[in-house]
């Protein structure tokens, strides 16, 4: 398997290729550094104008903005204490008062290498621990596949967070949107009314595009913001190499922010602000200095930067395995390689050992060039991008989601059912339902419909066959941990709390 | 955000679950006409989506009997309504004037009636735009965008 690994490394450092890279680096810290677009919605938009592209320079793109976004999520957290993104809200706590003191440019300098280590600790992660991962997942048969679709969609409902019952309303509507079209066994149209466009089923990437993409632009046009008095103007910047030995010294929290960041990232349904939290909470805990965080403490910065990008490539670990992603950038990423003909899960690494590896190393190179973009070139320019008018914004998105969406397969029909998922994706945003459940069921619903038929023809209708071997009722059993072990969790704390107000 | 007093039956969960009741039960008219193993996966989706749904319709009403106040879902609901309703008319201008007519209107018309009064980012911004767009897509890839029943652009 390492040697797949070591094979695709030249076709990644093709010029198409790193250039994808590099412009999907800088298209990511772009669209992190502007709060309320997220590397989510960046993605959704993008899928569509991949499909001409080679599948590996088209992976570049998302790899680079997947990586970009999670740093240029800091430079609004730490200039306007408005984090870019979901996961730099701890980057505010010490980087907005650093930024008060006139340390704004040395605040970004720190987040940008913390952030650039954490997504090398992460990509290193995903090349390690894939391959053998995905070597065991190689023996599965139709109906542990089966169960590795519905652990997949029962970890994101119950880990996720927030209420069961609306993460489960999420799921069964993915899954339903994947059973319109054709079924491909019977061949009985379900749910097509007759439309000659819905005979191939909902493409992916319009429900990512409605889901991901128009809820963001909606709310850019809904409440502007007003950055353009709040960035510094002068962020008291040096040279990234005369301050990067006064960084040294936060070896320790990379380390340990490290190692959060990429376990939060394996773990379904935790996600960049979860193990930013958790990394935080930590180096706090064991700095001899605790009193000075949350008023500009350096190491603060360092903490959260680097546990938000170490979760970004050790996402798509369980994403590229099994089919189940940690976050929703790796679920919308699932969407990406499916658009490519690419099926995540066992047989990826298999069928396709060139394009999922260079994926991998990819991920590496973008944090490496996470340093040379975002650090000693451009930090000031970047800030000036919070300048940018929202509404304009906002509308030059919406033409390139109806220029995307449209050009799948050259018709308004895929536009208007974009525009009709964007509306339900609006509403469940604001009605608090989760989304990355409703990509998983689109994603798992097919594939999982698929094997539990061939393993019941196998098994001659007999559906005992689903629990007859022991990788079955292994998965089986940590489905059944992962509904219940959140639930004796709460019921614990209820408990407890109970014991500790009598 | 502030709370404000409402009709039990009218909070936004308890309409959710209500419409969410009535699609799931108007499928399953369709599902029952299907194979038996092709409506396996929808129907048992669908019948879980009709139990969920009065799940959180009681969930809701209980939490509506407990404190009698219901937060607003939206900000700001004319800007929200009239956010998709510009959406929408783009797409159905793209479809019936054509795309790159349609995307010189709405692009700047959007901005401007969403607080972006500066006339001359506004034209410079739509002029880099639609030149972009025409440049990267029609030129070099070779892409066709509806022309429109009129037949302009």
């Amino acid at each position: 398997m390492y040697s797949d690994l070591l094979h695709a490394l030249p076709n990644v450092l093709g010029l198409e290729n790193l250039l994808a890279l590099t412009f999907g680096v800088i298209a990511g810290i772009v669209v992190g550094a502007m709060p309320g677009l997220s590397a989510t919605m960046a993605i959704s938009v993008l899928v569509p104008f991949t499909f001409g592209m080679e599948p590996l320079v088209a992976l570049g793109l998302m790899a680079g903005i997947y990586n970009g976004a999670m740093y240029g999520g800091a430079i609004p957290a730490v200039l306007l204490r408005i984090p870019g993104t979901p996961a730099a809200v701890v980057t505010t706590f010490d980087g907005y008062p650093m930024a008060q003191k006139g340390q704004g440019g040395y605040a970004l300098q720190i987040a940008v290498v913390s952030s650039a280590l954490g997504g090398i600790a992460s990509a290193f992660a995903l090349l390690l621990l894939a391959p053998p991962l995905a070597k065991v997942t190689l023996l599965f048969g139709p109906s542990e596949v089966f169960w590795v679709a519905v652990f997949g969609l029962c970890s994101i409902i119950f880990l996720l967070g927030g209420s069961v019952v609306k993460g489960l309303i999420s799921a069964c509507f993915g899954v339903f949107v994947s059973v319109i079209g054709s079924d491909p066994i019977s061949g009985a149209d379900r749910y097509t009314f007759n439309q000659l466009e819905l005979l191939d089923g909902v493409s992916i990437v319009i429900l990512l595009v409605g889901l991901y993409a128009l809820p963001p632009v909606i709310d850019l046009l809904e409440t502007p913001l007003k950055t353009e008095n709040g960035a510094s103007e002068k962020l008291g910047t040096e040279p990234i190499w005369r301050t990067l030995p006064t960084m040294l010294r936060f070896w320790k929290t990379w380390l340990r922010a490290s190692i959060i960041g990429i376990w939060i990232g394996i773990l379904p349904g935790a996600g960049g602000s979860m193990a930013a939290f958790m990394s935080y909470n930590e180096a706090r805990r064991t700095s001899k200095t605790p009193e000075t965080w949350g008023e500009g403490e350096p190491e603060g910065i360092a903490a959260s930067e680097t546990a938000n990008n170490a979760d970004t490539a050790s996402a798509l670990i369980p994403a590229l395995t099994l089919g189940i992603p940690g976050t929703a950038v790796a679920a919308v990423m699932l969407g990406g390689l499916l658009i490519h003909g690419l099926q995540p899960g066992p047989m990826l690494f298999r069928e396709n050992p060139d394009v999922v590896f260079g994926f991998m190393w990819q991920f590496l190179f973008g944090a490496v060039l996470l340093i040379f973009l975002g650090g000693s070139l451009a930090t000031n320019s970047f800030a000036k991008l919070l300048k940018l008018p929202r509404p304009l914004l906002g509308s030059i998105i919406i033409v390139l989601m109806l220029i995307g969406v449209y050009s799948i397969n050259n018709r308004m029909f895929d536009v208007y059912l974009m525009l009709g998922f964007g509306a339900v994706g609006y509403l469940m945003d604001k009605l608090k339902f989760p989304l990355p459940p409703v990509v998983l069921g689109l994603i798992l619903g097919g594939f999982a419909e698929e094997n539990l038929r061939l393993a019941l023809r196998i098994g001659r209708g007999d559906w005992l066959i689903l629990f007859q071997n022991i990788t079955s009722q292994i998965l089986v059993a940590l489905t059944v941990a992962v509904i219940v072990g959140p639930m004796l969790k709460r019921r614990f704390i209820d408990t407890r709390k109970t014991a500790v107000e009598g | 955000m502030s709370e404000q007093k409402s009709n039990r039956f009218l909070r936004p969960e308890t309409l959710t679950a209500v419409g969410l009741f009535l699609a799931a039960a108007a499928f399953l008219v369709p599902t029952a006409q299907l194979p038996q193993i092709s409506a396996l996966l929808p129907a048992a989706m669908l019948i879980s989506l009709l139990v969920l749904a009065m799940i959180l319709l009681i969930a809701d009403q209980r939490k509506a009997a407990a404190e009698n106040t219901s937060e607003p879902v939206l900000k700001a609901p004319p800007r929200v309504f009239g956010a998709f309703l510009l959406i929408l008319l783009y797409a159905l201008a793209v479809n019936f004037v054509g795309f790159y007519v349609s995307t010189a209107v709405s692009l700047p018309l959007v901005a401007f009636v969403f607080g972006y009064r500066n006339l001359a980012g506004l034209g410079i911004a739509t002029i880099i735009v639609v030149a972009a767009i025409y440049l990267i897509f029609s030129l070099a890839m070779a892409k066709e965008f509806p022309s429109g029943i009129l037949g302009i652009l």
